[in-house]
């Protein structure tokens, strides 16, 4: 009922910071419904998207004219990623109301599987990223500005997506944005 | 020589290993791959395989769940154990032997109820225990009225409202209530104490802010706990602490995103049986001002004040001169005071159309049955044409209160001075005195009771609040003081009024003066 004291207030000099535990009325409104907005990761097609709309995003790089195909695979990789950060890191809650607000906490990557560690969704949601990284920094021929952009970009989604064993019993850990 | 051996034996078999590599489909493009990505800069070039190391670690990690599970792995065998073992808990707690003898000594109605009731035992009592004001319970007209609905509508609606619930009959009433309060619409319900509990959590979410007085009743409490709302309590009827707590509510919110944000109040305080000062929020510091100022909105619970304060009945916006529209929610019971059932929400037309859809006593559960709303109809109208009744109460009550409040050395009623329902309670200083506990103070109150029913009047007591389930201190916070309740009927002449009042009071002095 009151959360007033439970002290979920981020504090300026660590770095890490540790969700505190859910209260009892949290879990149990989250477990009332199915996660309709995590649960889609698991369903048919949900991988294949990726892919298709990494092609996509390079096709249209590609028809831009005077874009080099430097740039352009620069402009897919940085687009992805941006994409990924904001759906699965920066945007918190469901936006459906299903669960009464339960999920409010939690972003999108927390929710997915309960906030289970390498299950299979997050391995592949993981891998993408890292091979559209390599994948590019190919293509722009190992130009180190290219290289320099491309691998801040993927720092950005890689390191959010990484689990903390430290903290029991919370959902995953989220290092500072 | 060893050292030469060795030195054969290796490079044979690296080459082996790299004729074996090359045999692998695809390793020809690895290796092409490898060497083009080296591209003389090993610092990048070491980034990429730890990056690329991290991944397989990544992919190769098994999977583990982050909740909490810290089970001990059992065998069978040791399950089965536990299993024989296990006794279950009763499901209710063993009486106490207070319990066990309060509800022995339950009086039992036998026939209606009415402001002379008779019991099993074959005493006829005064009954000052129901809420039955204005005696609506003796109404032959009603009970006629009720009897033709029944015959045209049948008992229920077996639906609910927005599915197939909704008869004409409801739509009267709550075009009634709205034209009576003045409001511009108004929403029915069929169970008074689930109103109040329903309409709070349709409109405050988990993350909005609720300020609550600290003797609101249960059924508010059951709101707000399941709106799951950041609640803040503030000292009872105190306008002062109120605005303590919303400007510091109004600080800590300032910079975060826009809530929605509520007062919850009461008119009469079921708890304590004084009146809020509405004008207080409304005038010079009051608390619609206050509300208004730092953009909250207001429910207010009249359960206990509808059909009872102000010239004709209205409530406390009647009495305090407020205009009722002021109150975002206003909340009411058909079934105290107005002797039908059910209660009603009436506001704003936004405010009571989202209702419909978002209630859940409201679209959960069957609608009020056809009767109760035609009597409710008919009893408002009964407030409207003859206010006289409410005179009568207030006379009655202000003669039962002569008797017992300034004249009693041992309670005083806490209640205000139009509250029919009296809640008599120990002074302080006899409290203090005796040093009672919790439990003794229920005891001494229980045998003020047996004695007043023994002495031909019938009144009953508060029971304390039922507490939520491993509650710690914090969460039980206040807790009300235990009365004794005596509820002033129209039924009765003032001359009974008066008797009874004496008898009461001197079943207090008896009670309290006895050697124990």
């Amino acid at each position: 009922m009151s959360q007033d004291k439970t002290g979920r207030r981020r504090r300026s000099s660590s770095l890490i910071y540790t969700e505190p535990p859910e209260t009892i009325e949290q879990l149990s409104d989250q477990s009332a419904l199915p996660n309709l907005n995590a649960e889609w990761v698991n369903a048919k097609g949900a991988w294949t998207i990726h892919i298709v709309l990494i092609i996509c995003l390079k096709i249209f790089y590609d028809i831009i004219p005077g874009v080099s195909q430097e740039t352009s695979w620069t402009l897919t990789n940085i687009s992805y990623m941006f994409g990924s950060y904001l759906m699965f890191h920066w945007v918190q809650g469901v936006p459906f109301d299903f669960n009464a607000g339960a999920y409010d906490n939690l972003n999108m990557w927390e929710q997915i599987d309960n906030g289970d560690q390498y299950t299979p969704a997050k391995k592949f949601l993981l891998s993408v990223p890292i091979i559209l990284f390599l994948l590019s920094t190919h293509y722009t021929h190992y130009d180190l500005t290219y290289f320099t952009i491309n691998f801040l970009a993927v720092l950005g989604v890689v390191i959010p997506k990484l689990p903390s064993r430290g903290c029991a019993g919370d959902m995953g850990v989220c290092v500072a944005k | 020589m060893d050292i030469h051996d060795a030195h054969v034996y290796l490079l044979r078999f690296l080459n082996e290993l790299s004729t074996q590599f090359q045999r692998v489909p695809g390793s020809a493009i690895f290796l092409r791959y490898v060497k083009a990505s080296y591209q003389n800069d090993p610092v990048r070039s070491a980034v990429e395989l730890f990056l690329l190391l991290f991944f397989v670690r990544y992919l190769l990690a098994p999977k583990y769940s982050t909740q909490k599970q810290n089970y001990v792995q059992l065998s069978d065998e040791e399950i089965d154990e536990l299993v024989d073992d296990w006794t279950p808990e009763p499901l209710v707690a063993p009486q106490t032997a207070f319990e066990e003898a309060e509800n022995e000594k339950h009086p039992v109605i036998v026939g209606p109820t009415g402001p002379k009731s008779k019991l099993a035992n074959g005493r006829t009592v005064m009954n000052l225990a129901s809420y039955n004001f204005y005696n609506f319970l003796a109404n032959e007209m009603l009970k006629e009225k009720a009897i033709q609905t029944l015959r045209t509508y049948g008992v229920g609606p077996c639906g609910p409202p927005g599915f197939y619930g909704t008869q004409d009959v409801h739509v009267k009433t709550e075009a009634d209530i709205a034209a009576f309060l003045g409001a511009p619409a108004c929403i029915i319900y069929a169970q008074a104490f689930s109103t109040i509990s329903s309409v709070i959590p349709a409109f405050s979410k988990r993350g909005d802010i609720i300020i609550a007085d600290k003797a609101v009743n249960y059924a508010i409490r059951k709101g707000i706990q399941i709106s799951r709302s950041a609640v803040r309590w503030y000292e009872h009827n105190d306008i002062e602490d109120l605005e303590r707590v919303l400007i510091k509510t109004t600080k800590e919110q300032a910079r975060k995103p826009l809530t929605r944000r509520f007062i919850v109040t009461e008119g009469i305080f079921e708890n304590v049986g004084d009146i809020v000062d509405l004008p207080k929020i409304v005038r010079d510091k009051f608390t619609i001002e206050l509300k208004l100022r730092y953009k909250f909105r207001l429910i207010l619970d009249e359960t206990w004040s509808f059909g009872v304060l102000g010239r004709s009945g209205r409530g406390v916006t009647e009495q305090q001169n407020v205009d009722a529209a002021e109150v975002d929610f206003l909340v009411g019971s058909l079934a105290g005071p107005l002797c039908a059932g059910g209660g009603f929400c009436a506001g704003s037309d936004e405010i009571v159309e989202h209702q419909r859809i978002s209630a859940s006593a409201y679209t959960y559960s069957a609608a009020l049955p056809a009767m109760l709303a035609t009597t409710a109809s008919e009893t408002l109208g009964m407030l409207q044409s003859n206010p006289d009744i409410l005179t009568q109460l207030r006379e009655n009550t202000k003669a039962m209160r002569a008797q017992l409040d300034p004249r009693s050395d041992w309670v005083v009623c806490a209640s205000a001075v139009e509250n029919p329902i009296m809640l008599l309670v120990l002074k302080p200083e006899v409290v203090a005195s005796r040093g009672l506990s919790a439990e003794e103070h229920d005891r001494l109150l229980q045998d003020v009771v047996d004695e007043t029913l023994a002495n031909g009047v019938l009144i009953t007591r508060t029971k304390r609040m039922p507490q939520p389930l491993h509650a710690g201190p914090k969460e039980i916070g206040w807790q009300l003081q235990p009365a004794l309740k005596v509820c002033i009927t129209t039924g009765l002449s003032r001359k009974e009024i008066e008797k009874a009042g004496i008898t009461i009071r001197h079943a207090i002095t008896r009670i309290m003066t006895r050697k124990r």
